[in-house]
């Protein structure tokens, strides 16, 4: 529709314009791609080589399936990328609901909610490591107060907790930000929808169930995509907050990727592993971004 | 009481307990709220100014210092070039991809040409590909070429996620702008290039300025590739805060002090682009 009111011979432009990006780009982005894609059907021992090895067919792939390390890995993903997609949904909108109607208290908050989303990932997950300690954690010190037994409790020493506070300090950064997304929404939907409940007598709580939420689903979804495909490729706060402990515990597959071609050097097998990350991705990227597609036309 | 509520005429005062305990619910939620946004800031900005005897303890009072950021700018912390570092390096990958994309989002924009939704798709899809396929294959170019633990290799890398974002973001700007204005300049006998320098450039210059904002957000923070592609030159703030650990662990008030000087400049420059945040993340699937 746009670009009607454009000359024919002004083609050229366009393909200037364009020129640098692809450019940019192609030596960045699609490079590499095809790059790790090659190497992980090679074998590469990094620290015992320079240069890559033979080729091994699909060893490196088959191998990542009999890897009871990287079959730890995928759980890991999956079980955090449950917890902190649900917790950040669920208080993500709580927020949302608090702070949606105008008022003093409510603007200057909402004014600080980007302040969790902007903060470096690594010194998040730093951040909530001092306050998780057991001798001189603030949070320690506030759950010993509501409940002693919990005092100097080594929370990041138990798989269960690690996993739980990993996936809190990743719902620190996106809940608010989510609920900036669901007041933006909020404030769009129809009022008649809301007058008609009321008229009909229906309680907040039913009000909520059968007008809110259906209005908001559109949104849900996309926001539920978007945190999946993050959490999915959660890397630095893992680094920062647990080491991937208490044993693997916490090691995503990112983390196991890293760990595989930086730490133990094995660049074909780290490749392989990376790919079966791309995969993992792009399912749920396909569906965010055709959503999106659809929403723009 | 039960038939009292049931009945029709009952209603207001139905409601009216209601009401109540929402209000109640509400107070509690917001306290709830306020604590978990704001504790996790708090609490490190106030170790960065206590003692180590005070940031070993919980109290909220205590005799502050600059201590801290002494200690973090003197041997054998150096966070004066890792500071420089990490302005440099976020810089640079402003100042190289925040034009190319622009001129890449208005031929998105306002031109037709062949091919033109594939390459869109593509650049927004290339923003899920996980970092560290990109820098395996970089790892051992950047060893070849002698760029490991340099600068240039993060400004590179950056690039990689940086540029398809800005472009989309950009885009997004131009997009929402009518092309009237365009199109009478044209009529009036603007030519190409004065079109781009006289009236689209002024007109998208707050998305590109936003966008910009971004693009120093997202490399100042960036992470995993400072980690593995810089040893002792090229080490950025991030990657820094690893080097806060002495004999008895992480030194928590240092590091709280390094985390004050990563986020304060964030959270300012997050405050300039407020109203953008939204669309810039989503990619302009929330309006």
């Amino acid at each position: 529709m746009r670009g009607i009111y454009l000359m024919r011979d002004d083609r050229w432009v366009s393909k200037l314009l364009l020129a640098p990006a692809m450019l940019v780009l192609a030596a960045t982005v699609v490079y590499p791609f095809l790059s790790a894609l090659v190497l992980s059907f090679r074998d590469w021992q990094l620290s015992k080589s320079p240069e890559p090895g033979d080729f091994v067919g699909l060893a490196n792939y088959q191998r990542a399936f009999g890897d009871p390390h990287f079959i730890n890995s995928v759980v890991v993903t999956i079980e955090y990328t449950i917890v902190s997609v649900a917790l950040s949904m669920v208080i993500g909108l709580g927020i949302a609901l608090l702070l949606f109607r105008p008022s003093l208290i409510n603007t200057v908050l909402k004014a600080f909610l980007i302040f969790p989303f902007a903060m470096s990932p690594a010194l998040k997950g730093f951040s909530w490591r001092f306050m998780l300690h057991p001798q001189y954690g603030i949070i320690n010190e506030l759950i010993g107060r509501v409940y002693p037994p919990a005092a100097g409790f080594v929370w990041l020493g138990q798989p269960f907790w690690a996993m739980f506070w990993l996936a809190i300090t990743e719902v620190w950064g996106w809940a608010p930000y989510i609920a900036l997304v669901f007041i933006g929404a909020l404030g769009t939907l129809p009022q008649d929808a809301f007058d008609a409940a009321k008229v009909d007598g229906a309680s907040t709580i039913q009000t909520f169930w059968h007008v809110t939420l259906p209005l908001l689903s559109p949104i849900i979804v996309m926001m539920t995509l978007l945190k999946t495909i993050f959490s999915v490729k959660q890397f630095d706060a893992v680094v920062t907050l647990t080491g991937g402990g208490p044993g693997r515990a916490t090691e995503t597959m990112n983390y196991y990727v890293y760990k595989s071609g930086f730490s133990f050097f094995d660049m074909g097998y780290a490749s392989a592993l990376a790919y079966l990350l791309v995969v993992a991705m792009f399912a749920f990227a396909f569906f965010y971004v055709r959503t999106l597609l659809q929403r723009e036309v | 009481m039960l038939t009292a509520i049931t009945g029709h005429k009952f209603l207001p005062a139905k409601l009216q307990v209601d009401r109540v305990g929402w209000g109640i619910v509400r107070v509690l939620g917001l306290l709830a709220t306020i604590i978990f946004v704001f504790l996790p800031v708090v609490w490190l900005a106030l170790t960065a100014f206590k003692y180590a005897r005070d940031a070993y303890s919980t109290s909220l009072f205590f005799t502050p210092t600059l201590e801290n950021f002494q200690a973090i700018f003197s041997p054998p912390n150096s966070f004066g070039p890792l500071t420089i570092n990490s302005v440099l390096v976020s810089a640079a990958t402003v100042a190289i991809a925040i034009p190319i994309a622009a001129m890449a989002a208005y031929a998105f924009s306002r031109f037709q040409f062949r091919g033109k939704n594939a390459l869109l798709v593509s650049v927004l899809s290339v923003q899920f590909i996980p970092p560290v396929v990109i820098v395996l294959p970089f790892f051992t170019v950047f060893r070849d070429l002698r760029l490991l633990d340099t600068r240039t290799a993060l400004v590179i890398l950056n690039l990689s996620f940086v540029t398809p974002f800005a472009i989309w973001m950009i885009k997004g700007f131009i997009d929402s702008l009518p092309g009237e204005i365009e199109e009478a300049a044209m009529v009036d006998g603007c030519n190409r290039l004065q079109l781009l320098r006289y009236i689209s450039l002024p007109l998208i210059m707050p998305g590109i300025i936003t966008s910009a904002v971004f693009a120093f957000i997202q490399s100042w923070n960036e992470f995993l590739f400072a980690l593995v592609l810089t040893r002792k030159e090229a080490v950025t703030l991030t990657v820094g805060l690893m080097g806060l650990n002495a004999e008895r662990g992480i030194i928590w008030e240092q590091m709280a002090a390094a985390g004050l000087i990563i986020m304060v400049p964030i959270f300012a420059l997050s405050l300039t682009i407020r109203k953008h945040f939204i669309q810039g993340i989503t990619m302009g699937a929330v309006k």
